[in-house]
């Protein structure tokens, strides 16, 4: 036991004097939750538009009036002719078009959207906020309730992903390098020539990265909560509990590469682009599993954050209880199994 | 009973026979050596006593433990220091001495007597990371953290590679002390004063055990490799009476502390000058200044015509770099080495081509024109490093402890490729461990605390202090060291 807690100790002392990469983990995530809270944002605000109205009559006038109003829009332009709108977004003036037909105010109908389909989410939507508009107009014929997140706020989708992808990569990242360090500099080749067990080694240098992860999960969690505004309705134990399994799962994965990687530059790269590329596009945070090709569905099926962000995100921003993320949580628990075998299996006793 | 028994031992990595039936036995508190060039197979001789590589045939037992059943008993009672330096750099002198402690199930205060001879040596230190100690130092400390748990067998991967000679005797004294208490040790070395300290030695080479014998005997029937006749060094002719260095009063301080303190010479056209000293004596930070990566503090110099203080730039064009940690690009081949180092001086594509085939042809080495460096014996990386570093033809060539972990043949035809370097009027300025190699030099100074304490040519030297060879001299010198060393 010793051992064990002087061994601790030293990993502890490594990652504390090591000031850069401290200032990097615990940067990493408030730079990332300020930028995905406040910079990038997919919510509709301001898209600049031009109408297009051949007649000036009373409810085209109303319709233009509630475009003008909403915070969604802002008519920068009027001119007569379609030809002419798409003139002036060709001309990047304008983000998009709505343009009244001659008829509008009798038959009801004839509305045309001219967009700028450079970002198609982007454009999607925004015909999605300008027929809401103009169709409200006709007296609430279709009315729009959104759940758990009223103000559609990007910041209630991006926080559960940014956890998934924090935590895996410091994880695994760190205890990777941490491990083939110690190979490169030789100190594993004294450390293996001792009687302490290999098993201990690893489990070891395992946690003060599980501390570390615990921290940065509470900083995120308090960021979202106090800076962003997301609401934290779900149970917080089971946040937590099901995010240490998610850091376990992570370190198993870091294990398991610093096998395969001989030097610390292999282990950044595998760690890098093995595991952020796959979390990225294929787990959900970005791009939603439901609409991707079906081959790449069931590759998103391994990808273990898919099943953590998908949790967190019936967690935290529905508030359901752990009934309803039963399956996720089995399947994360699975994979911490599966994955922790194969990783201390694997792990050379002995030099190659 | 025998404290290692090693029996017809075979490793192979790939298609690279490392190990070729290799049998030895090593008496309980015999100090061993375990000699050969690099590359002959003593690592993976050492990892498999250490039960970190599994031999592919063959028996090896230490302690009476079979090495690939009986893993766990062999790791309680062995020590090993590898060859590289093999502590944690970030945590303090005395962190590493309580990990190592905490590891082996001992604490510092139980196993203070084991270790007390050589870490009372460093104890001032205690509080100082181990990555800001001296080469010497460092050894020292690797020594204490395999001792603290009073192994029977110790195992040591040249444990003095790149010290100098003082700590190098000190830490065979200490093993000296070792033996008294009973420890077996396995030690390896390339240098010859200290393969002289063992009982008995066994010759690796190729992966094949050539001879086993008392150090004497191993030396004398090997003679062609450790003892290669010394080189007829004509001097004269040469030289020229035409200063390419000349520093004046030359310092260099960090804070309070003066790194190179007031230093004075001058080194002529085509001339070998030996810059010798103890780790942590200046040398590094001298020669620094003198290839312009440092500012000095105060003082002046004139390397090749220029001034080391503001004409850097043009200093780095004219002279030549060689050190034993950077060479040559692992991963290019002989040809694409040159060819980048050519290029990087601004030569020509059609001179660098021609020069090329030239001195490859030189060199017989021809045949090895598209082979990747990474494949090259470490004697022959060295040998051509040298030639890339004055294929530009520079003034002066600077060479940062060139022949590290080489064996006396090799370094005897590295020494010939220098000699044939200064008579085509290339000075050459070089520092190093080994002794006999301050012998082969025009004129040598040597550094104590930051001063330069004796300058002449190595029989004035000898005379002038009194002692039959330069080992003696330097020792003598350096013992007067007031300064810790580092």
């Amino acid at each position: 036991m010793k051992q064990f807690i002087s061994f601790v100790i030293k990993e502890a002392k490594h990652i504390l004097r090591d000031k850069r990469t401290m200032l990097i983990l615990f940067g990493m995530p408030l730079v990332l939750m300020l930028i995905f809270g406040f910079a990038i944002t997919t919510d509709v605000k301001n898209v600049r538009t031009v109408v297009v109205t051949s007649s000036m009559d009373h409810l085209t006038r109303q319709a233009v009036d509630r475009l003008a109003a909403s915070e969604y829009f802002t008519i920068t332009q009027a001119v007569g002719t379609p030809r002419e709108a798409e003139r002036v977004i060709r001309g990047q003036k304008a983000d998009m078009a709505v343009v009244f037909g001659p008829d509008f105010a009798s038959k009801r109908a004839g509305v045309q959207f001219i967009v700028d389909g450079a970002d198609p989410n982007m454009a999607q939507q925004w015909t999605n906020y300008a027929t809401a508009v103009i169709t409200n107009a006709e007296g609430g014929a279709v009315n729009t309730k959104m759940l758990y997140n009223p103000q559609l706020k990007s910041a209630y989708n991006f926080v559960p992903a940014i956890m998934g992808m924090l935590l895996m990569l410091v994880c695994a990242m760190m205890t990777s390098i941490s491990i083939v360090r110690e190979k490169e500099k030789g100190t594993m080749e004294v450390l293996l020539v001792s009687p302490v067990k290999p098993l201990m080694i690893i489990i070891a240098k395992a946690i003060p990265y599980l501390v570390l992860a615990v921290a940065i999960l509470i900083i995120i969690l308090l960021m979202a909560r106090f800076v962003l505004g997301v609401p934290l309705v779900g149970s917080l134990f089971w946040i937590v509990a099901i995010s240490v399994i998610y850091i376990l799962l992570a370190l198993s994965l870091g294990l398991l590469i610093s096998n395969v990687a001989r030097t610390q530059l292999v282990a950044l790269l595998l760690s890098a682009m093995v595991l952020l590329v796959p979390i990225v596009m294929l787990s959900g945070m970005i791009f939603p599993v439901e609409s991707m090709p079906q081959v790449l569905q069931w590759i998103s099926a391994i990808v273990p954050p898919r099943y953590y962000i998908e949790a967190m995100r019936k967690l935290m921003i529905m508030g359901v209880g752990i009934k309803e993320v039963a399956r996720e949580v089995l399947i994360l628990v699975g994979m911490v199994a599966v994955l922790m075998t194969l990783a201390l299996a694997k792990f050379n006793k002995r030099l190659e | 009973m025998n404290a290692i028994e090693v029996n017809n031992v075979t490793k192979s990595y790939g298609a690279v026979r490392a190990l070729d039936g290799v049998s030895f036995t090593v008496g309980k508190g015999e100090v061993f050596g375990l000699i050969g060039p690099d590359g002959a197979g003593k690592t993976s001789m050492y990892r498999i006593m250490c039960t970190l590589l599994l031999p592919e045939s063959g028996t090896v037992t230490v302690d009476g433990f079979d090495a690939v059943r009986q893993m766990t008993d062999i790791r309680r009672r062995v020590g090993y220091m590898p060859g590289k330096f093999s502590l944690y750099e970030d945590l303090t002198v005395e962190e590493n001495l309580r990990f190592f402690a905490d590891l082996f199930g001992t604490t510092v205060e139980e196993g203070y007597d084991s270790v007390r001879a050589i870490y009372s040596q460093i104890e001032r230190f205690k509080d100082r990371r181990a990555g800001a100690l001296s080469g010497g130092m460092k050894q020292k400390l690797a020594l204490s953290c395999a001792l603290v748990h009073s192994p029977s067998v110790l195992f040591l991967d040249e444990p003095t590679t790149g010290v100098d000679p003082v700590s190098r005797k000190e830490f065979w004294d200490m093993l000296g002390t070792l033996k008294q208490r009973g420890i077996t040790i396995v030690a390896s070395t390339p240098y010859l004063d200290e393969v002289r300290r063992c009982e008995r030695v066994a010759f690796l080479d190729q992966g094949k055990i050539r001879g086993i014998g008392a150090p004497e005997e191993i030396l004398e029937r090997f003679a062609d490799i450790f003892n290669p006749p010394g080189i007829d060094h004509v001097q004269g002719g040469e030289v020229k009476d035409e200063n390419v260095i000349e520093v004046e009063h030359l310092v260099k301080a960090f804070g309070s502390f003066h790194a190179v303190d007031d230093i004075s010479f001058t080194v002529k056209r085509g001339e070998i000058f030996g810059f010798l000293g103890a780790n942590g004596a200046g040398k590094t930070t001298a020669m620094h200044m003198l290839t312009g990566l440092n500012q000095p503090t105060s003082g002046t110099g004139r390397v090749v015509g220029y001034d080391i203080r503001t004409e850097h730039e043009q200093i780095k064009k004219h002279i030549g770099y060689m050190s034993q940690r950077f060479s040559l690009y692992e991963d290019l081949t002989v040809a694409e080495n040159i060819r980048l180092f050519g290029g990087i001086y601004g030569m020509e594509e059609q001179e660098i081509a021609r020069k090329t085939d030239e001195l490859l042809e030189r060199l017989q080495f021809a045949d090895h024109k598209n082979t990747l460096v990474a494949s090259l014996p470490l004697g022959w990386k060295q040998k051509l490093a040298f030639s890339v570093s004055i294929f530009h033809e520079p003034g002066v060539v600077f060479l940062d402890e060139p022949t590290g972990g080489v064996d006396p043949a090799t370094r005897r035809q590295f020494w010939e490729l220098i000699y044939d370097a200064a008579s085509r009027g290339i000075t050459v300025f070089v520092t190093t461990h080994y002794m006999d190699e301050a012998e082969y030099c025009d004129r040598i100074s040597i550094m104590v605390d930051g001063k330069i304490s004796a300058m002449g040519t190595p029989d004035e030297l000898k005379k002038k202090f009194n002692q039959p060879d330069m080992d003696h001299v330097f020792t003598y010198l350096a013992r007067q060291a007031t300064r810790s060393s580092d």
